[in-house]
This record gives C-alpha cells, sequence and structure tokens, in this order.
C-alpha cells in the first residue's frame, strides 16, 4: 500500500465520504488513489473555495470537514480557511502535498514551508517526515481536529512519503480532551445564581460545539433565565424561548445590551467576551458577578474576570447549576424591553428592504434550511432578522470575519445536507470574492440560492466612513459591478433583479419555490445603514440608531 | 513582571517554533532562554517579560499538542527583583 492509498483508506475508515479541493503536482499520488475510490472528492474552482466548502460542510453537521490542497500556492490558498475555522473553532483536517523530502529546503518548483505558515491558524498541524509516522498523524489529526474544543488541524505530505510504501498500523485513539470542572467551582457558581435577581444567559458557539442545545434549553426553561446570544450562537436558544433577546454586541438588539448593562450576574455559556460582543470592556456588564463555562481553559479570565468558572464539556457541566428562583420584575422588565425595542419592518420607502426581505424569507423558506451569509452590512441583518432553530443552520464567519465565506460554505452545506434548502445571503463586495464557485454549483447542479444585497458599495466600510470618517467614502464604491443576474446565467443559474418594495414578496415566492440553484438580486438603497451600532470604544448602552441619510 | 518559566515539550522539529509564536503573539518578551534536549523531549527554561498576567501565557501554553508540562518557577522572587 502506497502513503497516498493510505491516506484515503484511513479517510474513508474514519467515515468521511466526502472531501473537497484542488489537484496539482505535489498532490497528484493522493489524486489518484482517490479515483475510483469511496470517497467523493468535489472540486472547487479555488483552494479558499474548498476549505470553506469544508468549513461549511462540518458546521451544518457537526461533522469533521475535509479539504486538499497541493503545494506551494496551493497550500497558502488554504490559509484564510484555516483561520477562519480557527477563529470560529471548527473541526478541519487539511491535506496539503509537499515537494519529496530531498528537495524540502531547496527552493524548489512550488515549495512553500507550509508547517512553518500554519502555526497561527491551526489548532496542530505535521509534516509527515517518515512514512512509518503517517498513519499514526492521520489518525492523531483527525482526533484533534474533533476532540475538546474543535478546530483546524494541518498534515502537509511530501510526494515521496505519498507514492512509498506503508503499512497500516491502527492507533489507538487518545481518550477525548475531558476536563472535569472543580465542586469548588460549582458550589461557588451555584451560590452566585442563588442570590443573583436579574441574572442573564450569555450564549456563545461552544454550545453547538458540545452538542448541548437540549441541556442549554433545559437550563433556560427551568431558570426562565433572559438570554442574549453571540453572532456564532444564534439558533442554540429555540425560537420560542420566552425570554430570548437575540444577538448582543456591536449590532445587537437594544434590549439585548441593555439587559447586559444591568444584569446582576452573567452566565457565559461557551462564549469568549469578544470585542465585538463587549465593546467597552471595562464598561460591559460591569454591574455583574461572572459565571464562565467553557471546555477551553485558556477562554477564562482572558479578557474579563470571572467570579467561578466551571472547566468542561457544556454536556457535563449545564446540568449541574442550580436553578434558581425567578425573579417576576426582572422578567417583566425584560418582556418590557423586548416589546419596546422590537424590529420594526414597516419601512416607508420604495425601495427593498433589505431588514423586511430577510424577515419574511425567514418566515417562507422551508424548515431547517441553512442560512449562508458573507460579511459586512447583509452579514448583520441576517443575524437581527432571521431566525434560527439550532446553529448548524446559520453560518456565517464570526471570529474572522472573512468575505467570500458564504458561496463555498453553502456549496459545502449542500452536499452534506442534500435534502435541504441551502441559502446564501451576501452582499455585491462579498460575492465577487470567492464568485468561481459558481462553477462548481453548476458542475454538481447544486440547488443552492443565492441572493445578493446589492447597494452598490463596500456598505460596512461605507456606513463606517460616514459615522466616522467625515464621509470621505474611499474606494468604497462599486457601482461599476458586473450584472449578477446575467453574471448567474453564464453558469446556467437563473435569477431576476429587483428593484422595489412591491416586488420582494413574489420574489421571495420564486426563489423558495424553484427547484435548482437560483439567483435573487435585489438592488437596496445605497444609504441605507445597519442600526443599532455600538461606536467603537463605546459601552454597550450607548447605541447609536437610526441617523439622518 | 518577569516569570521564570519551566517548559517541557515533545521532541518534535517544529516545537520550538510553535510555543514561541504563541508567546510572542500573546504579548510576551522573551528575555532568556536555555534548551536542553533529550532522547524524546526538550527542557526549555525561559524568562519572559509582560505586562499582561502569566497565566494568559500559561494556559494557552498547556493547549500546545507538543508541550507536556508548563511549571512557573520563583515568581515572587523575580517580581521583587526586578
Amino acid at each position: 500500500m502506497t502513503g497516498a492509498e493510505l491516506t484515503i483508506d484511513l479517510l474513508a475508515k474514519h467515515g468521511v465520504k466526502e472531501v473537497f479541493g484542488y489537484p496539482g503536482g505535489a498532490i497528484m499520488p493522493i489524486y489518484d488513489a482517490l479515483y475510483g475510490s469511496p470517497v467523493k472528492h468535489y472540486l472547487t474552482r479555488h483552494e479558499q473555495g474548498a476549505g470553506f466548502a469544508a468549513v461549511g460542510y462540518a458546521r451544518s453537521t457537526g461533522k469533521l470537514g475535509v479539504c486538499f490542497a497541493t503545494s506551494g500556492p496551493g497550500a497558502t490558498n488554504l490559509i484564510t480557511a484555516l483561520a477562519d475555522a480557527m477563529m470560529d473553532s471548527v473541526p478541519l483536517l487539511a491535506i496539503t502535498g509537499q515537494v519529496p523530502t530531498a528537495a524540502i529546503g531547496s527552493d524548489a518548483f512550488q515549495e512553500v514551508d507550509v508547517l512553518g505558515m500554519s502555526l497561527s491558524c491551526t489548532k496542530h498541524s505535521y509534516m509527515v517526515e517518515r512514512a512509518e509516522d503517517l498513519a499514526e498523524i492521520l489518525q492523531e489529526a483527525m482526533h484533534l481536529a474533533q476532540s475538546g474544543r474543535p478546530g483546524p488541524v494541518l498534515v502537509d505530505i511530501p510526494k515521496d512519503i505519498q507514492m512509498g510504501a506503508v503499512t497500516y498500523q491502527p492507533w489507538l485513539a487518545a481518550d477525548d480532551y475531558k476536563p472535569e470542572f472543580k465542586q469548588s467551582e460549582l458550589a461557588k457558581a451555584n451560590e452566585l445564581l442563588s442570590q443573583a435577581k436579574k441574572p442573564l444567559a450569555y450564549i456563545g458557539g461552544g454550545v453547538q460545539m458540545a452538542d448541548a442545545q437540549d441541556e442549554l434549553m433545559q437550563f433556560l426553561k427551568t431558570t426562565n433565565m433572559p438570554a442574549v446570544s453571540t453572532l456564532k450562537a444564534l439558533g442554540s436558544v429555540k425560537p420560542d424561548y420566552p425570554y430570548d433577546l437575540g444577538m448582543l454586541g456591536m449590532h445587537g438588539g437594544q434590549a439585548a445590551n441593555l439587559a447586559v448593562q444591568e444584569c446582576d450576574l452573567l452566565v457565559c455559556i461557551g462564549a469568549r467576551f469578544d470585542d465585538r460582543v463587549t465593546g467597552n470592556l471595562a464598561k460591559f456588564a460591569s454591574k455583574a458577578k461572572v459565571i464562565h463555562l467553557d471546555v477551553d481553559a485558556a477562554e477564562v479570565g482572558k479578557r474579563k474576570p470571572v467570579n467561578a468558572s466551571l472547566v468542561a464539556d457544556l454536556k457535563d457541566s449545564l446540568p449541574h447549576l442550580a436553578t434558581h428562583k425567578t425573579n417576576p420584575e426582572w422578567l417583566a422588565h425584560i418582556s418590557n424591553m423586548q416589546q419596546q425595542h422590537a424590529w420594526r419592518y414597516d419601512y416607508p420607502g420604495e425601495k427593498v428592504y433589505a431588514p423586511y426581505l430577510l424577515n419574511r424569507l425567514s418566515q417562507l423558506m422551508p424548515n431547517n434550511g441553512v442560512v449562508c451569509c458573507d460579511v459586512g452590512q447583509h452579514q448583520m441583518w441576517v443575524a437581527q432578522h432571521m431566525k434560527f432553530s439550532h446553529p448548524s443552520n446559520h453560518l456565517s464567519s464570526g471570529g474572522a470575519g472573512t468575505m467570500g465565506f458564504g458561496l463555498p460554505a453553502a456549496i459545502g452545506a449542500q452536499i452534506a445536507r442534500p435534502n435541504d434548502f441551502v441559502l446564501t445571503v451576501s452582499g455585491d463586495g462579498s460575492i465577487m470574492m470567492n464568485i468561481q464557485e459558481l462553477a462548481t454549483i453548476r458542475r454538481n447542479n447544486l440547488p443552492v440560492k443565492l441572493l445578493i444585497l446589492d447597494n452598490q458599495r463596500l456598505g460596512m466600510v461605507r456606513q463606517w466612513q460616514q459615522l466616522f470618517f467625515d464621509g470621505r467614502y474611499s474606494e468604497t464604491n462599486l457601482s461599476d459591478n458586473p450584472d449578477f443576474v446575467q453574471l448567474a446565467a453564464v453558469f446556467g443559474i437563473p435569477g431576476e433583479t429587483i428593484t422595489h418594495a412591491n416586488q420582494v414578496d413574489a420574489a421571495i415566492d420564486k426563489l423558495v419555490a424553484s427547484e435548482g440553484p437560483y439567483i435573487l438580486h435585489a438592488c437596496i438603497d445605497d444609504k441605507e445603514n445597519v442600526w443599532p451600532l455600538v461606536p467603537p470604544g463605546a459601552a454597550n448602552d450607548q447605541m447609536l440608531t437610526e441617523v439622518a441619510k | 513582571m518577569k516569570h521564570n518559566l519551566s517548559i517541557e515539550v515533545k521532541q518534535q522539529s517544529i516545537a520550538l517554533e510553535r510555543f514561541l509564536r504563541v508567546t510572542r503573539h500573546r504579548g510576551f518578551n522573551l528575555t532568556s532562554m536555555n534548551i536542553e534536549s533529550s532522547e524524546e523531549k526538550y527542557i526549555v527554561n525561559m524568562m519572559v517579560d509582560s505586562d499582561r498576567p502569566i497565566y494568559l501565557l500559561t494556559q494557552q501554553l498547556k493547549k500546545l499538542v507538543e508541550v507536556n508540562q508548563v511549571e512557573i518557577l520563583d515568581t515572587r522572587t523575580l517580581a521583587a527583583t526586578n
């Protein structure tokens, strides 16, 4: 058996059915082993597309995502997807070809020190130096990517090791990383819970990673504790929970941000006090004691001091939290704030109003559909105005904020969940970042739906230029965009353009009813901004709302 | 504040770069370092300097797959002589 055959064989043994990638010189033996193998390979049209398709595959299922690239530029093109997976804790295995062992360090054709480049954007990485290590490294890599706090793992395999003879040795998988919380910390946490008058749950992406949605809902329903969510956590709190305040942070809802500033106990469940969440950290939840639950000990106290911490898998720690007595005054106040600051969709203009469009689409699209998005204003509108029943139905590049994420992520999600409705919402800026993946949709006839909210601007940057840079609109005008419907048509994808509010409902019906891939190109007001907004450096209760256009 | 750390690392070619990268990125300056290697591991003694609390570094180092053990040596004495 060759190293390449062993690589494919181990993936299949591990249950990997689909991989994404792009061939090239130094990974040809692996592509040769793929030929006719039970592992199905999806060719993307750029290695970054393969990386994000694998991320979409992983995030929409909780399974390992796998991507391949060749040495040099192939591998460097994967780096952004690795960084994205690192920031959002996505279980990803990247296998890259490398020049033959004897050529390493000679500046050979397509040689890049990928192991060196991987250090800051992977959970762990390997270069296989000896053929006899290959089996153990691959098995350990798949295990590491998925255990504890998940993350991307890279295995760089020189071509001679792919071609050389190897023997398969089953590797006894190490136990999963499962830290146990301290009983003394649990006692402290439960004491804090019993004393709290205004407790608030702050939910993060860790809930999905730990598959702990049931445990979370059990805790919330028993305590009636109001909940705020990070971008990545959206969908963790079931939409029918009455005290769900939605997203907090820079573009969070007013009720969510005000509740954080008023609470006297913040129960952080698998979140990390990201700067886009906290605003001015010193003023974030400044009246609150903090309980932090996380599987990663390094997150505890990293940005905000805590009063008690449970370092463990959330599935194990959440059921041990005490259920305190509900404070009716606090809940009444929360309900009032929910009503007072509810989103409004009665937009007076004749133009397409993106929040209305997204909210209506959210109501009309099939249950358990997946919504992917890119990065910018449309991404925040999706987070604000669409509802999700599970975080695996909302794929948004959170920590890294990578434009170009949405289209390839949707491809990965559609391949992972062929029977589910998969939509990607993009902007006219972001969509051009991985537009070549329309060819992947066509090649595989994937029924991915594409909604482009087109303001002919790099809208989020334009918004900041308007608010914080004296209206000096440097390099954000994209009024020379191509005709997106024509562009999609070249790839065999039908669709339409709308420009007026009175076209929205019918256009949504058409998009939802379309059987194959479809594009809805919605032209929106270029001066529309995302509100509310916590300005940089401000506390979260200092939200800006609508200003004159 | 200066801290003296003793770190046991598996002897793998990339291991030293990996923990030095984390040390720099998390905001700690390396002021001295000594490495001893045996068959399977490196024992690294290093002095780092930062305004940030040392647990922010040690918790990150402990997460690295190649790092077997991280120990903080004699913090108080070093702080007093700093």
